[in-house]
């Protein structure tokens, strides 16, 4: 076996209740440095609700808490000091319906990056192209920067959300379900563009279609009834599944 | 299909018939008051340019429209009543108002609607709803009991002569104070209802609640705002019975001066009506007729303005 990357996240019997009902049971894991980690699993599975515990996105909801350890580079970010904007700053997130903001597409980009209090013009024109490229969007919208983002179509409004997420400069990217909405051909593109980013940044994606998982993970984690069930790498996982539930899962045979 | 019971199913088709015919009668008379209300103020508030006015002389109607002075006496010349100051009051007035009204009410809104915990929410919401029904009496009541005093004592201090605080500045305050619960309920719903996976992907960057509250929602909800400012000036454009009563009734002269008293197009119709015939009656028809028009093209600018500020990002 490689030597692995260095661990982003570091979970520890991680519990997490909605009001007396729980999401996630007893779930450890380590997320590691430039990776693609796919989480795979059922509706209602827990996936989507373990991304959101990482930028805490779950605070929105009134009644959930959680017990057990989560550390993003050795930070237990749960504690009350923790600076949850900061936190959401290096670890971005890409959601499963494009939501770009009703402003233009540039607006879109440098939204950001203002509400960090970036000022200069000539380095937020700088953000917008850089972001663009990288999520291969430039050459698409390069002519009408100005134009609202909501005349885009449905891939490429992804893509702008992705670049929008890009131009914070994270360290990690949180995509739930980024392609559920989208048509095969903006599919693949996104599929593309995970692969390339993957150099640069640390991906965790979930996703419902596990041809996508085995296509774009280096690791894969099988989530079901809220409790991790199988995680190891993609390649493994699709081929030898350790777990019975997991092969179940993957030849289709429920879920 | 012997089964089906034919008499019951043609007594079914036939009451749908009687409804259909019931309700269509209903619409159309309530929308024939439209035509009638037009009507009876066309022909009232034509008479004063089209006859002699039992001997007072013809109103020209240009001098009508353009003029600076109103005097109610039968016996005055018909060329002693003009409304040109009028118009441009009224409007000056409302923009005032909305000033004020429009900031308040949107932030209020704003509250109620992202920051309040829920239950201050639903006191707010409340209270907004009472001060929406309030008759405008009332209100003009505690103008002339309360804000008169107020804007007296102010005007005493820095050395002018109010006429009892009768003024611009309170009739902005009264109609400000009126037409805030129309913009808050109205921008309330618009706030309300930007989607929440705008608001998750704000968040989601790593801004505040409060940069996505102003940035994001209030951007979003930015045509349902413009409505509520639309109605808002609606409202305030019509208002006459408490603007009358702090208005201080000004006879003549455009007067921009917040302290000086005013009039608008509203308190000159209502104010001093004692006859209900002869030509101070009819004007006041035409001064209907010039209020009408006035708020058809402000409605039609507002809405110009509004499709252009909505059209670039909101779909």
């Amino acid at each position: 076996m490689t030597a692995q990357n260095p661990i982003v996240f570091q979970i520890e019997n991680l519990n997490l209740f909605y009001g007396e009902k729980q999401a996630l049971k007893e779930i450890s894991i380590a997320i590691y440095e430039k990776e693609v980690t796919a989480l795979i699993g059922p509706s209602g599975c827990g996936k989507s609700t373990f991304l959101r515990v990482l930028n805490r996105m779950n605070d929105l909801i009134d009644s959930c808490h959680i017990t057990g350890n989560v550390t993003y580079h050795d930070q237990d970010i749960y504690q009350p000091k923790t600076d949850v904007n900061g936190l959401r700053k290096s670890v971005g997130m890409v959601f499963q319906k494009p939501n770009p903001f009703p402003m233009s597409i540039q607006d879109n980009l440098i939204y950001g990056p203002k509400c960090q209090g970036i000022r200069d013009r000539f380095l937020l024109k700088q953000i917008v192209e850089q972001s663009l490229k990288q999520a291969a969007l430039w050459d698409e919208v390069k002519d009408r920067l100005k134009e609202s983002a909501l005349a885009l179509s449905g891939g490429q409004q992804q893509r702008l959300c992705i670049a929008r997420t890009i131009a914070m400069k994270p360290e990690v990217i949180l995509m739930d379900e980024p392609t559920s909405a989208l048509d095969p051909v903006a599919t693949a593109k996104i599929e593309d563009l995970i692969s390339s980013l993957k150099q640069d940044y640390t991906i965790i994606i979930v996703t419902h279609n596990m041809q996508q998982a085995a296509r774009i993970s280096d690791k894969t984690a099988f989530f079901l009834m809220g409790e991790l069930i199988e995680y190891g790498d993609a390649n493994q996982l699709f081929s030898t599944p350790e777990n019975k539930k997991t092969e179940e899962y993957i030849t289709g045979r429920f879920g | 299909m012997s089964r089906i019971n034919t008499t019951l199913r043609s007594k079914k088709i036939l009451i749908d018939q009687f409804a259909h015919q019931g309700l269509k009668t209903l619409a159309l008379l309530s929308a024939s008051f439209i035509f009638l209300i037009g009507s009876v103020i066309l022909v009232k508030g034509l008479t004063p340019f089209l006859t002699d006015n039992d001997g007072l002389g013809r109103v020209g109607l240009i001098p009508f429209i353009t003029g600076n002075v109103w005097l109610i006496d039968p016996t005055f010349q018909s060329s002693l009543y003009s409304v040109g100051f009028l118009i441009i009051t009224t409007l000056y007035i409302v923009f005032l108002s909305l000033l004020i009204s429009f900031p308040v009410g949107v932030l209020t809104a704003l509250f109620i609607a992202k920051i309040a915990p829920k239950k201050l929410a639903e006191c707010f919401r409340s209270v907004v709803e009472i001060l929406a029904s309030i008759p405008s009496i009332i209100y003009g009541l505690f103008g002339a009991g309360f804000i008169l005093k107020i804007v007296y004592q102010m005007s005493q201090l820095v050395g002018v002569q109010s006429k009892g605080g009768n003024s611009v500045l309170s009739t902005v305050i009264i109609l400000a104070l009126m037409t805030i619960p129309t913009i808050t309920t109205v921008s309330e719903v618009a706030i309300r209802s930007v989607d929440q996976r705008l608001i998750e992907g704000s968040l989601a960057l790593g801004a505040s609640f409060t940069q996505t509250n102003f940035k994001v929602v209030l951007t979003a909800a930015k045509s349902g705002i413009f409505t509520a400012a639309i109605l808002g000036v609606g409202r305030a454009l019509g208002e006459a019975t408490a603007v009358s009563l702090v208005a201080g009734g000004r006879r003549s002269g455009l007067s921009f001066d917040l302290l000086d008293t005013t009039a608008t197009l509203t308190t000159t119709m209502l104010e001093g009506m004692k006859e209900s015939q002869g030509l101070d009656y009819n004007i006041r028809f035409s001064v209907g007729m010039v209020l009408l028009v006035v708020i058809l093209i402000t409605n039609f600018l507002l809405n110009l303005i509004k499709r252009k500020v909505g059209k670039i990002h909101v779909k």
